[in-house]
């Protein structure tokens, strides 16, 4: 007994114990319920058997069931709209910001540091005032689409069907635009100047310098962006539940949001772990490319 | 073109683009000044004639907002001392070794890191429900809070820790300090700075939580300012200078902290991030 306590105080077990406790702690708060989820995922649970252990096992009904639900095919493909337009928008933006602030002017950190008050906003907070943004009648974007002479009416965002999941997207990308753009600011910074000057004296202009030693520098960092934004996206369900709660009809449900929906509001637990447990693998699949790009940083 | 000009000339652009990034946070100012009508104009007014300031008392003691701002200010306190009491020694742990164990132990750290929230809120909340854990529903959502953003927290103190000379450690133990006496008087002090910095993003993020809050606390009166805006905003609603104000007030302390931090946070946050 003494030897442990020694051990703690001053030896190897400082080091166990400071590691262990956290990691019993993630493991029975993150590791559990995952695989809770996927038990749950092969189980009937509604209200009434939410308090007890034992529950009729389903198989693969929940699946099943859930492909046969014709929501589910438009559903999914809204996720896959929402993900490729989001990551898109705040790549190709952020990266033009972040090549703008590379020029290094005086007072270039400080402003682009403000650029991202968007990131560290309540999500909820962020949904309201572009719901507000973005409403039919009165929304100053529609406003200012007028103005330009871009549309004749008012476009209906958040009721319109073919619009609503749109909304989002732009709510979404104006959200993630500036994490990117800093992100990629490192990457920028990382870039050794005397390849540019090299190649200027080889005679290469911008746009070449651009393709040739800005782009393939960049290649880890942006691999790496790309799997965060995908990360990110697929957290997304703040502005979902401020914008357009899924609706019109599920015109801008996905999946992460549908999966909450039928737990807490249709009360399926066995059906929302499913969507979980899908979403979740291609989580994982995300992480993965995630820590490959960034593998160089954690060998060390 | 001299490089003064070229300078100003950048910075100008600079300005106005900062200007059309930020305008919805101006907006939301704008609109929470706004009168009933004014608020509806066509067109709409940029700046507002007769500036309403009477609605953010009004806002605060109709939708009872003091509670709902202490309710977040307990969640995300709580779920901050939480993750930096048990994130601290577990980021100086895979910092200071580099082995299979560590590599390993970063990358499960990096997988939880990546779960969304609202895919795991289904089993938390079963799970919770069969130990009872909503009898306390405050509680449940820090331990959830706080087992979602303790990979953040590791990944961006593990950065600092790595910042810290060995060395400096050693000299500690051949002083006659024992770990746990280098730990905490020699270590720990040069990487304040860091921890405190993280802590200040994930209380943050704690303090906008919304997912874990909305599922598990049914109690109105237990409720964060975040479900109290959602609960605000119904779907056919017209009162949305009230709802500015509201998010004014919630959103303001949190941007304050951050323009005041603004440097030390960008550069906490890309160190960890990626580099």
């Amino acid at each position: 007994m003494r030897r442990i306590f020694a051990s703690v105080r001053d030896g190897r077990g400082f080091d166990i114990m400071l590691v262990g406790v956290p990691f019993t702690f993630l493991f029975a708060l993150a590791g559990l319920p995952l695989i809770y989820n996927i038990l749950m995922s092969f189980q009937e649970v509604d209200m009434f058997s939410l308090g007890s252990f034992i529950r009729p096992f389903v198989g693969f009904d929940n699946y099943v069931a859930l492909f046969k639900q014709p929501e589910t095919i438009p559903i999914l493909t809204n996720t896959v709209v929402f993900v490729v337009g989001s990551i898109a928008g705040q790549f190709l933006l952020g990266f033009g910001l972040a090549l703008f602030f590379w020029t290094n002017f005086p007072g270039a950190s400080w402003l682009r540091g403000l650029f991202l008050v968007s990131w560290v906003m309540p999500g909820l907070v962020v949904g309201a005032i572009w719901n507000w943004i973005l409403s039919g009648d009165f929304g100053v974007l529609n406003f200012f689409l007028r103005e330009s002479g871009l549309i004749d009416g008012n476009i209906f965002w958040r009721s319109d069907p073919d619009f609503s999941l749109w909304a989002v997207v732009i709510a979404n990308i104006w959200l993630g635009t500036s994490f990117n753009m800093i992100l990629l600011s490192v990457g920028l910074s990382a870039i050794p100047g005397d390849l540019y000057e090299a190649a200027e004296m080889d005679g290469a202009n911008a746009w070449q310098r651009f393709w040739t030693i800005t782009l393939p520098m960049m290649r880890s960092t942006i691999g790496a962006i790309i799997s965060l934004g995908l990360i990110f996206t697929l957290q997304q369900f703040d502005l979902f539940a401020a914008i357009t709660d899924g609706g019109p009809n599920n015109s801008s449900n996905v999946a992460q949001y549908w999966a909450w929906d039928l737990s807490f509001r249709q009360y399926d637990f066995g059906r929302g772990a499913t969507i979980s447990v899908i979403m979740t693998v291609f989580v994982m699949f995300a992480a993965a490319v995630y820590v490959r790009s960034t593998r160089h940083e954690v060998r060390g | 073109m001299s490089e003064t000009a070229r300078n100003r000339l950048m910075l100008l652009i600079a300005f106005v683009m900062a200007a059309i990034y930020l305008f919805p946070l101006y907006w939301m100012y704008v609109t929470s000044l706004k009168g009933g009508s004014e608020m509806f104009a066509n067109p709409p007014s940029f700046w507002p004639t007769a500036p309403q300031w009477a609605t953010f008392t009004f806002v605060w003691e109709s939708r009872n907002m003091g509670r709902y701002l202490w309710n977040s200010t307990v969640i995300a306190f709580g779920s901050v001392a939480l993750i930096a009491a048990l994130g601290t020694g577990c980021a100086y742990v895979l910092a200071r070794y580099r082995n299979v164990w560590v590599d390993i132990g970063l990358f499960l750290i990096l997988m939880l890191q990546v779960l969304p929230a609202s895919l795991m809120v289904t089993p938390i909340f079963v799970g919770f429900t069969q130990v009872g854990l909503l009898d306390y529903p405050r509680l449940a959502v820090i331990l959830a809070i706080a087992a979602k953003s303790m990979p953040f927290f590791v990944v961006l103190v593990r950065a600092t820790f790595m910042a810290v000379p060995l060395e400096l450690e050693e000299a500690a133990l051949v002083d006659g300090n024992s770990r746990i006496g280098a730990f905490f008087h020699i270590v720990l002090p040069l990487a304040r700075n860091g921890i405190l910095v993280s802590a200040i993003l994930i209380f943050m993020q704690a303090f906008g939580e919304f997912v874990y809050s909305k599922s598990m606390i049914q109690d109105v009166s237990l409720q964060p300012a975040s479900v109290g805006l959602n609960s605000f905003m119904g779907p056919n609603t017209s009162e949305w200078n009230n709802i500015m104000a509201y998010a004014t007030m919630y959103v303001t302390p949190i941007l304050a902290i951050f323009v005041l931090l603004q440097r030390r946070i960008v550069s906490g946050l890309t160190s960890g991030a990626l580099k």
